[in-house]
């Protein structure tokens, strides 16, 4: 049996709820894994060795580093899992320093509990494996779990939302509608699943590697009439601002 | 001394508590909210509304559909929008569905363990597979509701100002009201199950919830007398916990199932109030672990409502028409009632459509203050007669009597 931990750090709870959302699979996985740490489903922790570590959410506290750093020196395989722990997601993307934004939230700049900056966690470790999405797709996690259990390396996608798009035959809303739709300049993985509810892709597994072409969306976009305040907060909204044109 | 538990497990989000001992006496707890802060109200300051709800929606993954729903109907109000029913039913019907898929991981997958003796509901299900079956196909099909109203299980996007991005076809509706009916025994089974638990926690002195049974335009306590949440709520910050708390009229107050069922009993089903009634006399007690029972109720409730939901929609037959929203100054607030208790979204928004104003008050929140007088009061009782590991389990016990919901908590903006 495989020793699994899975670490919440700051965030929605959705990318470790999602592992519960795997229902009947959840129990294909617990065929090779024993969950040693995952506080949201047990009471139960013994996390001095672990094969694999699956870690999600920002690193917001003191707390969270070091939480994250115990997870990365007692594991074999670590996982970041979720946009969040991939690309600090929307509170990675809140402007300013720490202080000045507790003193508007909080009234005080003080800070007794050792907040820091939203940041990946992929920006303090090193780490096996990156799987985006808010959320991710769960049957992503699902395969890189199987996978790694039978000792085989797991595929990492890399066409951007446009080509599941295209797959499932949907009519281009960016083109035929004008609303602002993120999918060329993002990971798919998602099944293109806003546009199936024929919503704008709003960019939640961050941008795609390499390829992209963020300076073409953005002038299409300035195009159909959107203003750049606008566009450059989409972009940003969850990388960290990482996409530049 | 002191005594901490360092995290609370089998809750969402990370928190914890410090017990202060002074001369062998339980002088203190406080519950900290570690959970590092996230800023949702500085995030949306700017946005152009129509992309608010899916910002707040990442709030919380276990009720995103609460959190886009109240933002929706905030901003709504802000534009004196007024949509037609058959998109407030579909609104409910999700808010519905987060009931279910909410209510059922806590008491299946979070509660019972401790019931049955158990770290896990995994380790659980080796002896308990039918009561872990139950509640993962009650849940399952939940998520199949916010699926089909939010687009997704987690995160929707589909919850628009206005209406919706898609809505459901009618073998969808078909579904749900054929399911809904046939998972109501498995929820009368978790009513007798939580039925048996021996009360404990606090005793809520003050109950606080919508004015309708899922969502409403102003709050009601138990003098049913109307109002806003800033006539009559303060809050304030505390410096050992990034989760603020709150008083009305100065009292410690609870929101949740509890509230709920106690407030508006005479809004739910009739296979509901009548188990209300059954457990009417235990359930005004008030000891916060009734939440669990209280839930249980809701469970009954919501697939019962969900069924008359989709039976309504069939025989009407759904539009699905948005109404169109064209921005305009305003103010306006979204009050919905989560699977936790109350949540309120208030925003102002400018001429142009962006945010200039939002604050955002979450059940976990408002209940802050309540769950560590629950933590004092259990510790008080305890202390010296158990040892520090059944003390602290049992003081665990107590907090996810809350369920609360600690990613929510953590953004609150000052008043
Ligand atoms: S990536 Fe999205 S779904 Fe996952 S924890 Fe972060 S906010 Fe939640
Ligand atoms: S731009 Fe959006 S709608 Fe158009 S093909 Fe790409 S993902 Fe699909």
């Amino acid at each position: 049996m495989l020793k699994l931990g899975v670490f919440e750090l700051t965030d929605c709870g959705g990318c470790a709820l999602n592992i519960l959302f795997l229902y009947e699979k959840l129990f294909d996985v617990l065929k090779f894994y024993e969950i040693k740490e995952f506080h949201m489903a047990s009471s139960f922790k013994e996390h001095d060795h672990l094969d694999v570590a699956i870690v999600t959410g920002t690193v917001s506290t003191q707390r969270d580093l070091a939480l994250l750093k115990h997870a990365r020196n007692h594991s074999k395989y670590l996982i970041a899992l979720g946009t969040c722990a991939t690309h600090g997601d929307v509170q990675g993307s809140v402007e300013g320093k720490i202080r000045e934004k507790l003193e508007k939230v909080y009234g005080t700049k003080a800070n007794p509990m050792k907040a820091l900056d939203s940041k990946p966690i992929v920006e303090y470790v090193a780490v096996d494996y990156a799987l985006p999405g808010c959320p991710y797709d769960k049957d992503e996690i699902y395969q890189v779990l199987m996978n790694i259990a039978k000792g085989v390396e797991p595929p990492k996608k890399d066409y951007p939302v446009c080509i599941e798009c295209k797959l499932n035959e949907y009519e281009c809303i960016l083109v035929k509608r004008e609303i602002p739709c993120l999918g060329p300049i993002t990971l798919g993985g998602c099944d293109a699943i806003c546009i199936k509810s024929g919503i704008g892709c709003i960019g939640c597994r961050g941008p795609l590697p390499k390829e992209a072409n963020p300076a073409g969306e953005f002038e299409i976009l300035k195009e159909l009439g959107y203003d750049e305040e606008y566009i450059r907060r989409k972009f940003k909204t969850f990388a960290r601002g990482e996409l530049r044109w | 001394m002191s005594i901490e538990i360092d995290a609370f497990t089998r809750v969402e989000g990370n928190g914890g508590a410090e017990i202060i001992i002074e001369d062998g006496e339980v002088k203190e707890v406080r519950v900290k909210i570690f959970e590092g802060p996230r800023f949702f109200e500085i995030l949306t300051l700017g946005r152009h509304y129509y992309d608010v709800p899916d910002l707040e929606a990442r709030i919380c993954a276990i009720c995103y559909l609460s959190h886009s729903v109240a933002s929706v109907l905030g901003i709504e109000r802000a534009f004196g929008v007024e949509v037609p029913k058959e998109i407030m039913l579909l609104r409910e019907l999700g808010l519905i569905g987060e009931f279910i898929e909410s209510h059922a991981l806590h008491l299946y997958l979070l509660v019972a363990p401790d019931l049955f003796g158990y770290a896990d509901a995994i380790r659980m299900a080796s002896k308990h597979g039918e009561v872990v079956n139950e509640g993962l196909t009650i849940k399952a099909f939940g998520n199949y509701i916010r699926e089909v109203i939010g687009g997704r299980e987690i995160h929707g996007i589909n919850v628009k100002p206005g209406g919706f991005g898609r809505y459901p076809s009618i073998e969808e509706l078909e579904k749900i009201e054929k399911n809904s009916e046939a998972l109501i025994k498995f929820a009368k089974r978790a009513v007798g199950i939580f039925a048996s638990q021996e009360p404990f926690g606090a005793k809520a002195e003050h109950y606080i919830a919508t004015n309708d049974y899922l969502y409403g335009n102003k709050l009601i306590a138990c003098d049913k007398e109307s109002f806003d949440y800033f006539e009559h709520i303060e809050e304030k910050s505390l410096p050992y916990s990034f989760a603020k708390q709150s008083r009305y009229k100065d009292k410690i107050f609870m929101v949740g199932s509890l509230p709920r069922v106690m407030l508006k009993a005479e809004k739910l089903t009739p296979l509901a109030k009548r188990l209300f009634e059954e457990y009417k006399e235990r359930l005004s007690k008030g000891y916060v672990s009734l939440n669990n029972l209280a839930q249980a109720i809701e469970l009954v409730y919501g697939l019962e409502r969900a069924s008359e939901i989709a039976k309504e929609l069939l025989d009407k037959g759904v539009e699905g028409e948005n109404i169109s929203v064209e921005p305009q100054e305003g103010e306006g607030i979204g009050y919905v009632e989560a699977p936790r208790g109350v949540l309120v979204h208030h925003y102002r928004i400018d001429e142009k459509g962006n945010i200039a104003y939002s604050n955002i008050i979450t059940p976990t929140a408002f209940n802050h203050a309540l769950m560590e007088l629950s933590l004092y009061e259990e510790a008080k009782r305890h202390y010296g007669t158990l040892d520090e590991k059944t003390l602290i389990q049992k003081l665990e016990e107590t907090v996810r009597a809350f369920d609360p919901c600690i990613s929510c908590s953590v953004h609150l903006v000052k008043l």
